[in-house]
């Protein structure tokens, strides 16, 4: 998959509001493969709403969005599942983590479909965020910036061609915050990847190729 | 793949509740048992009872006109009326006597003293005998001739006439083992044959022949087509129909043999064995409410789970897997085990059945295992088709 386009999209919501002022919202716009996006938003603009709405997570929404050309309104639930397992990456706003798992088992039922990364990357990878004590703690046990870290290795953890990430970053300090920089970069240029970031204010400091606000 | 079920069953497990499957497992296993253990007893009990002959109960009766005048020839059916009676729904199959119509005499040496007398043969058509036996056919050229008699005429003369003449009782096998010399004679032409009895019926009171015997013998020594028959053996699916009956009535056909005490205890039979299903089935209905309801319960309680799961690109069957290797190794271990209790049961009653028949009855859960086989199968796929409905209806919330 290498464009995502959008075509007079808006949020059911936000459908009879007038005079919106936004770069995506009721107008034409295409994410393309290999580049980098920042999204930038107020709370409440429908910034995890755009996320869901690529994410086939919901539909309610004016508008055609095309991946390819072709209208994700007419994917099933399978052809879901393989995008999420090859196409798009995502970092969620709140995580969806499995609480009674342990970090490295919320890594492993992802890894265990996609089999991306081997169990020794997936090690480094939480020592390079600090996080390699925590490896076999429950989740539930971990503050939100470290389940925050393992969510994003989760999310490298399979091939992608878009990665999608709800404010990644708002609960790190800026040293976690470059560290993860570095990893999504690193990655992102392995797979040709576009990154396609939102904000309510912190973000990744990374020259983006484009800043648009919702 | 079997190490990412664990991890989903490790995720999915929690709030499946160990109280609900086991009334489950209880009721079912009940209603399983209950059902198998009817149609398994109804399958062993039935050959005692009508000879295994036809799966489905069905049973015989011989038909004549009523005599109404001594002394007439009795009155033969047509084939009106063999094709009224055969258009009847009750009625399976229709069968004519065919009697002889040559001279036979029959001698048999016993006890040094040769006894003989005049013998007539009828047949019927082989698909009415009850009696199974290999030799039962002949050819032309051949001198040997099948013979069946009825068990009755056994009875008689061993409770009757050997008591009274100072004559010893004889048993089944004694008489197939006896030759019968038949002197048989019509028109211009006498040859003897060497009858055998073969078997013993209980169901068609004349003493029979292969019906190839008498139609070529007719035809041979009397030099007649066989006549129109005069008693005519249907085979009905149920002989107390009140649709026969005033069928009789009106034609004034008189029954020869009324339906016989086992056909009536077949019947009653049929009905305990019913009541008995129903109750299984009732039994098995429960269960099954109980699972669905605890299936439905269990994924809803788990559904953020399985949302995120389907979410993070688990698919539908993927997450469905570990609910459905759940309700495959419950529903299998009830079959095991009811299955197993069967086969107890039934090295029980068998000995007591095999007491009362007379003569060994092996014993096999075939029927339990074949219903068992369906029934379990039924049960997974209705499980199954619930537990897909409801995580379809989980994931279309997303589309």
């Amino acid at each position: 998959m290498d464009k995502i386009q959008l075509y007079n999209v808006v949020p059911e919501i936000f459908a009879h509001r007038e005079n919106l002022d936004s770069d995506i919202w009721h107008k034409e716009f295409c994410f393309e493969q290999g580049r980098s996006y920042l999204i930038k938003a107020a709370s409440g603009t429908g910034k995890s709403s755009l996320c869901s709405y690529l994410y086939g997570q919901r539909g309610d929404y004016r508008g055609n969005i095309l991946f390819n050309d072709e209208n994700i309104a007419t994917f099933d639930i399978d052809r879901w599942c393989e995008i999420r397992q090859r196409e798009i990456s995502v970092l969620f706003q709140d995580l969806k983590l499995f609480g009674e798992l342990t970090a490295l088992e919320n890594i492993e039922i992802k890894n265990n479909i996609t089999h991306h990364k081997s169990i020794k990357d997936v090690e480094s990878l939480f020592e390079e965020l600090g996080i390699g004590d925590k490896i076999h703690s429950r989740i539930d046990r971990m503050s939100f910036g470290q389940q925050q870290r393992v969510a994003f290795i989760r999310a490298l953890c399979q091939p992608c061609s878009f990665f999608l990430l709800d404010e990644p970053i708002s609960h790190l300090d800026d040293k976690n915050s470059d560290t993860m920089r570095d990893i999504l970069l690193r990655e992102s240029k392995q797979l040709g990847a576009a990154i396609i970031a939102t904000s309510i204010g912190k973000h990744m400091n990374i020259e983006y190729d484009l800043c648009l606000n919702l | 793949m079997p190490k990412s079920i664990i991890l989903i069953w490790q995720l999915l497990r929690k709030h499946i509740s160990i109280f609900e499957l086991a009334i489950f497992f209880v009721a079912n296993l009940i209603g399983m048992t209950v059902i198998l253990s009817g149609v398994q007893l109804y399958s062993d009990i039935k050959p005692i009872l009508m000879g295994d002959k036809s799966l489905i109960g069905s049973d015989y009766l011989v038909i004549t006109h009523r005599v109404e005048r001594v002394g007439l020839n009795s009155k033969s059916f047509s084939n009106e009326e063999i094709e009224a009676l055969q258009q009847m729904e009750c009625v399976k199959s229709v069968g004519g006597f065919v009697a002889s119509q040559f001279e036979v005499d029959g001698s048999i040496m016993f006890n040094g003293r040769k006894l003989s007398t005049m013998l007539f043969f009828e047949s019927v058509p082989d698909e009415f005998i009850d009696v199974e036996v290999d030799t039962w056919h002949f050819e032309e050229g051949d001198t040997t001739i099948p013979i069946i008699l009825p068990r009755n005429y056994l009875n008689l003369y061993n409770f009757g006439f050997s008591n009274t003449q100072n004559l010893p009782q004889i048993t089944e096998d004694m008489i197939k083992s006896v030759t019968l010399g038949l002197h048989i004679s019509g028109g211009s032409r006498a040859d003897n044959y060497n009858g055998y009895i073969v078997g013993f019926s209980d169901r068609i009171n004349t003493i029979l022949v292969p019906y190839s015997f008498i139609s070529w013998a007719n035809s041979h020594y009397a030099n007649v087509e066989s006549k129109a028959p005069t008693r005519l053996i249907l085979e009905v699916s149920n002989p107390s129909e009140p649709m026969l009956t005033s069928h009789f009535k009106e034609h004034n056909y008189e029954l020869e043999n009324k339906p016989s005490e086992s056909s009536k205890a077949l019947f009653i039979l049929k009905v305990c064995i019913a009541i008995i299903i129903c109750i299984g089935v009732i039994f098995c209905a429960l269960s099954l409410i109980i699972l669905t309801l605890s299936i439905y319960l269990l994924l809803q309680k788990n559904v953020d789970k399985l949302e995120n799961l389907m979410l993070i690109g688990y698919t539908p069957k993927r997450v469905a897997m570990p609910y459905k290797v759940m309700t495959l190794i419950l529903n299998l271990s009830i079959f095991a085990i009811s299955l197993l209790l069967i086969y107890i049961a039934e090295g029980y009653y068998m000995g007591y059945l095999s007491n009362i028949a007379g003569y060994t009855l092996s014993s096999s859960p075939t029927t339990a295992i074949v219903t068992g086989v369906i029934f379990t199968a039924l049960v997974v796929a209705f499980n199954f088709y619930i537990i897909n409905r409801k995580i379809k209806d989980i994931s279309s919330k997303h589309d």
